[in-house]
This record gives C-alpha cells, sequence and structure tokens, in this order.
C-alpha cells in the first residue's frame, strides 16, 4: 500500500519553527481567558482527546499496516478505565493508565496472530475485529451497560462546573502524547518501522524482525488510543458502543487522511479542521453534514497530500510560476 | 424440527441478498481496482428511490424496480466517472470521496425520509402451504428473483463478450487495454452493474425488512466480510461465502440472543481468515 509513502522530514529554517511552536502553546494555553462559553471549551477539550487517537493511529500506519478499528481500540481503552472506576471503586487517576496499558497489551495479543496478514486482508480483518469488539460491548449486559451505554463513571475532578480544569488536562495530555509519539517515529525503531512498510521482505533479510517491529507498532498505538479513550471516559462520564463503531474508526481515518498521512502534523491539523469546521456551522443543524463531506471533497480534489501538504504545493506553484515567466523573458 | 424450514427460507434469502449486493462490490474491485465503501449507501439508496417511485409516485411495483435500476446505474456510472477514475489506484483518497458520499447521502435520505423505518409493500402477497409448512410468497419471490440475477450474472460473465472483458481487464489490466479493450467503458459498466444489483437488493430487502437511512452500514459490513471471505480476485468465491455467512446469521440467533450471536459470527469469520489469510479462494494480493 502507498500509505506510508513520503515519510521523509523536511529540514525548516532552525529558529522558525520552534517559535511558531512555542507561539502556538502560548496560544492554546491561554485560550481560556477568552473564551467564556463553556461549550467551545467543551468541543476543544474533546478535539485534544480525538488529536492523541488520531496521531496514534498515524504512528501505526509508519509500519506498513492499516488498521480499521481504531476506535474500538479507543473504546476498550473507556470501557475498562470506566469499568474499572465504577465497579471496582478505583481512583480514576490509578484506572485511566492501568487501561491504557491493558489496551496496548491487548494490541499487541491481537497484532500477534494479525502479523501474518497484509495490506487490504489486515484491514479488513481488524476492521471486522473492530466490528466484533462493539458487539461485545453491546453484549455484556450489566457489566458494560450493553446498548444503554455504560452510566455512572467516577469523574476525574471533584464536581465543577467550570471545563477550564479540563481544557488545561486534556492539552497537556495531548502534548505529552505528541511529544512521545514524535519521539517514536524519529528515533530508530521509528525508521526500522519505515523500512518494514516499504519492503518487508528487504526488512527481513537485514535482519529486521518484522513482525516483532509491527506487533509492537501496535503496542504503542494502543497505548496511547487507549489513553484517549480512557481520558474520554472520565470526562464525559457517559460512553456508549456508537461512539466506538465502525464509522467512528471511519472518522478517525478521515482526521489522518484529510490531514495528510505523510506528514506528523497531518493528523492533528486534520482532527482541528474536521472537529472546528462543523462546529461553526451549527446552526445549520441537520445540513452540517453537509459541510463536513463538503470539506471532504475540497480536499480530496484538490489536495492530494492533504492540508499539511499544502505549504510545500503552494511554495511549488510558485517556483514553476517563475521558472515559467524567467523562460518567456529568455525567449 | 418445525424451525428447519424457516432457518432454511432465511439462510436462502438472506444469503442471495448478501451475494447480490456483493458481487456488485467485487466485480467493481476487480475490474477498476476500487474498493467502494460507497456500496452500502448505493443499497440503501436503491430501496429508497424504490419506495419514492412505487408509494408516492404510486406506480407499479415491477416497474418501480425497472425504473430504480435504470437511475441508480446511472448514478453508478456518475461515481465511476467523477469520484472514482481521478483516483485510481489511489486508496485514500478513494476511501476519503466514499466517505463524503456516505455522510451525503445518509444525511440526504435522513431530512427528506426521515429516520422512522419505511415498510416498502411487498411485492407478492399470500403464504405457500405444504403440509403444516408454510412460507411466505415474499421469500420465495426475493430468493428466486435473486437466483435468477446471479445466473444471469454468471452467464453474462462467462459467455458474452463484455463479460469476457471484464475478466480480461481484471486479469491484467494494462494487457487488456494492448488488446484494443476499452477499459474506462467496461469499469464504468462494471460500475452500473453493481449499483444496479445493489438497487434491486435494496428494494427486496426493503420489502422485506423495511427501509431505514442506515441500512447501508449493516450491510457493508456484510458485504466486506463476504468479499474478503471469498478471497480477492475471485467471483466464485463470492457464492460460497455468502452463503457461509447468510447460514451463520441465520442458524446463530436461534442458539445466542442479540449481539452477542453478531460478536461470534464475527469471531467466526477472523479465525477463518486467520487460517486463510488469502480468504477461501483467494490469492495474495499487494496495493
Amino acid at each position: 500500500m502507498d500509505m506510508s509513502e513520503s515519510l521523509s522530514t523536511r529540514d525548516g529554517k532552525k529558529l522558525t519553527k520552534p517559535a511558531f511552536y512555542a507561539g502556538l502553546m502560548i496560544i492554546l494555553s491561554l485560550l481560556p481567558l477568552f473564551i467564556s462559553q463553556g461549550y467551545m471549551l467543551h468541543i476543544l477539550t474533546l478535539t485534544f482527546i480525538y488529536i492523541i487517537a488520531a496521531v496514534s493511529l498515524r504512528t501505526i500506519t509508519i509500519s506498513g499496516q492499516f488498521p480499521l478499528a481504531h476506535a474500538a481500540f479507543m473504546g476498550m481503552g473507556a470501557y475498562l478505565s470506566g469499568m474499572a472506576s465504577k465497579w471496582l471503586g478505583w481512583s480514576p487517576w490509578l484506572t485511566i493508565p492501568l487501561a491504557a496499558l491493558m489496551t496496548a497489551g491487548i494490541g499487541m495479543l491481537i497484532g500477534y496472530p494479525f502479523a501474518r496478514l497484509r495490506a487490504l486482508y489486515y484491514a479488513m480483518v481488524s476492521l471486522f475485529f473492530g466490528i466484533g469488539v462493539t458487539q461485545a460491548i453491546y453484549a455484556g449486559g450489566i457489566w458494560t451497560g450493553g446498548y444503554g451505554g455504560l452510566i455512572g463513571i467516577s469523574p476525574l475532578l471533584p464536581p465543577t462546573t467550570s471545563k477550564v480544569p479540563y481544557y488545561y488536562l486534556s492539552l497537556g495530555l495531548a502534548m505529552v502524547s505528541i511529544i512521545a509519539l514524535y519521539r517514536f517515529e524519529f528515533c530508530r525503531i521509528g525508521t526500522t518501522l519505515k523500512a518494514v512498510a516499504q519492503s518487508h521482505l528487504a526488512a527481513s533479510s537485514v535482519g529486521i524482525n518484522e513482525a516483532w517491529y509491527r506487533i509492537l507498532a501496535m503496542g504503542v498505538g494502543c497505548f496511547f488510543v487507549g489513553l484517549a479513550g480512557a481520558a474520554y471516559a472520565h470526562y464525559n462520564l457517559v460512553i456508549s458502543g456508537t461512539s466506538f463503531n465502525f464509522m467512528a474508526t471511519l472518522w478517525l481515518v478521515m482526521y489522518v487522511l484529510i490531514g495528510g498521512i505523510g506528514h506528523f502534523a497531518g493528523p492533528i491539523i486534520g482532527t482541528f479542521i474536521l472537529i472546528l469546521i462543523p462546529e461553526f456551522f451549527r446552526d445549520l443543524k441537520t445540513y452540517s453534514p453537509f459541510i463536513y463531506a463538503g470539506t471532504l471533497i475540497i480536499v480530496v480534489y484538490l489536495m492530494p497530500q492533504g492540508l499539511a501538504g499544502l505549504p510545500q504545493m503552494v511554495r511549488s506553484w510558485f517556483t514553476e510560476h517563475r521558472k515559467d515567466k524567467r523562460t518567456v523573458h529568455a525567449a | 424440527m418445525e424451525q428447519l424450514v424457516p432457518t432454511l427460507t432465511n439462510i436462502l434469502v438472506l444469503s442471495s441478498m448478501y451475494i447480490l449486493v456483493a458481487l456488485g462490490f467485487v466485480l467493481l474491485f476487480n475490474v477498476a481496482g476500487i474498493l467502494n465503501f460507497a456500496h452500502g449507501v448505493i443499497y440503501m439508496l436503491g430501496g429508497y428511490i424504490g419506495f419514492a417511485f412505487s408509494v408516492v409516485c404510486g406506480l407499479n411495483q415491477w416497474l418501480a424496480l425497472l425504473l430504480t435500476v435504470i437511475v441508480i446505474a446511472s448514478f453508478g456510472v456518475f461515481l465511476e466517472r467523477f469520484c472514482f477514475r481521478p483516483f485510481a489506484g489511489d486508496f485514500n483518497r478513494t476511501v476519503t470521496i466514499c466517505i463524503a458520499i456516505i455522510v451525503i447521502l445518509e444525511t440526504g435520505v435522513n431530512i427528506i425520509g426521515g429516520t422512522k423505518i419505511l415498510t416498502f409493500p411487498a411485492f407478492v402477497e399470500g403464504i405457500l402451504r405444504i403440509g403444516h409448512v408454510s412460507v411466505s410468497h415474499e421469500r420465495i419471490v426475493t430468493f428466486a428473483i435473486g437466483a435468477a440475477l446471479l445466473g444471469i450474472i454468471i452467464w453474462f460473465i462467462n459467455r458474452t463478450k463484455w463479460g469476457q472483458q471484464m475478466q480480461a481487464i481484471s486479469q491484467d489490466i494494462e494487457a487488456a487495454a494492448l488488446q484494443g479493450i476499452n477499459v474506462h467503458r467496461i469499469s464504468a459498466f462494471a460500475s452500473a452493474l453493481g449499483c444496479g444489483l445493489a438497487a434491486i437488493a435494496g428494494c427486496l430487502m426493503g420489502a422485506y425488512i423495511g427501509l431505514s437511512p442506515f441500512m447501508g452500514d449493516f450491510m457493508l459490513v456484510k458485504v466486506l466480510i463476504v468479499a474478503i471471505l471469498a478471497g480477492v480476485g475471485s467471483i466464485g468465491g463470492v457464492f460460497f461465502a455468502g452463503l457461509v455467512l447468510g447460514a451463520i446469521d441465520a442458524i446463530l440467533p436461534l442458539f445466542i440472543s442479540g449481539a452477542a450471536s453478531s460478536a461470534i459470527a464475527v469471531a467466526i469469520v477472523i479465525v477463518i481468515l486467520l487460517i486463510r489469510p488469502q480468504g477461501l479462494f483467494g490469492h495474495e494480493m499487494e496495493m
């Protein structure tokens, strides 16, 4: 599959990049001072949680696997943490990391038999696995709440009406996860994963244990998506299987593809755009999905590399343009 | 024992519908290499357009079915030309455009038709009784139409010029083009054929279990299971895989209720695929 092509990094100017990120961080951390509506902060909090999920999905795809069960793993983290806090009475501060670790463990256990599947078959079998997980959640009776969803999950913080603490917590969690996943992608293991993705035969021939690296990528991706799911459960306090079904997985895939799968920043941009754009048109109510679909169509027809590839596209367009002019003058 | 006949008819009806929809999906995949995630909503759209023709416009049922097939088949040609052909070979962008189509059609049908389950009028009334066993005519007709269409499709693919051109393209697209086969025309035709079959299945299933805007998501999952279980590139395998899935879906709910049976059905499929990673009749392929 050509999903993990063009993963090369471009060396930007030495100081502009850190300055840009620092500015972005300052804006994001000062945002609650300017936004008084609780609803907008709620949307931003959810956006940060989904950013973790989308970035971790992309981390798995750099190993050449395209799992279509990512929302199911998010649901696994959410339900494990929610059930542990509800039925065992454990503190959410303990259950969130535990649920993330267990999701990673399940992901690696699943990854072991799935490592013999490739490309399309891998994507499809993981899709069926995700459907099985949602059906199992529905079938869980009183333990998972069945079709009605799990209610009565203990909140992360003592009850407050303010959304601001949750905003900062999710922002911090997203920052830590993004930095961790960035380090993972550009360390030796990440490079090995890209080698496996480009040619598993060539990678095996130089002594890389392909199956183990694919399982490892699965474990890392599932850890962070489980973390996101658990955080979602203790923020939202009500979870149901419909938030983690097959269509939810496809939304996560959309966040990654619209942002641009070839760039690390892709899923972050994609999640922001695809969650916030329909929010701006919330007054249209039932018609707002059309805005969403319109965004997808515009990006898919005009930006083959996704939104993150836009600067490069514009730059190459300008250089082409200038070259044309020069040839005209020379003639 | 008295459950035997209803279960058997259920297996036959469900299998023939799964095969009918999956066949269109597999044809398009083989010929044009397109993983059409929007196939489920096209099936749903077929049901709703058939409903619009027969109930809202008050046309004859069979005429409505024919008109629906024509409309959806032309929609299939449109999809192939403007949504799939520009992104041939690019999996990511094809998936994205399919999601856009799913969102547009589901939201549109939701707004126009409402979220309530609509019941399509039965194509034929009455119940067939043999001894103390009774089967409704509806099921017999559904199965008969499905089986007849499948027979026609097999004949078409193996015996006619266009069908053989389709097979040639699915074997090697460049060699087929060099032999003078118009690849674009054949893939447009495959798309029209697949969408038409999905529309018929949508109308028949609408009469069998009712119409809802989200029936497409359910069918898409079934279609993907059938296509992958059969193995990519295999058309004959679709029949076997459809029968297997129809049997699993009709028999398991007798023993286990509700969601647990779907979870086990999916688990069975995953185990089969882990044992035979290339599907039952397929070959390994790289994308």
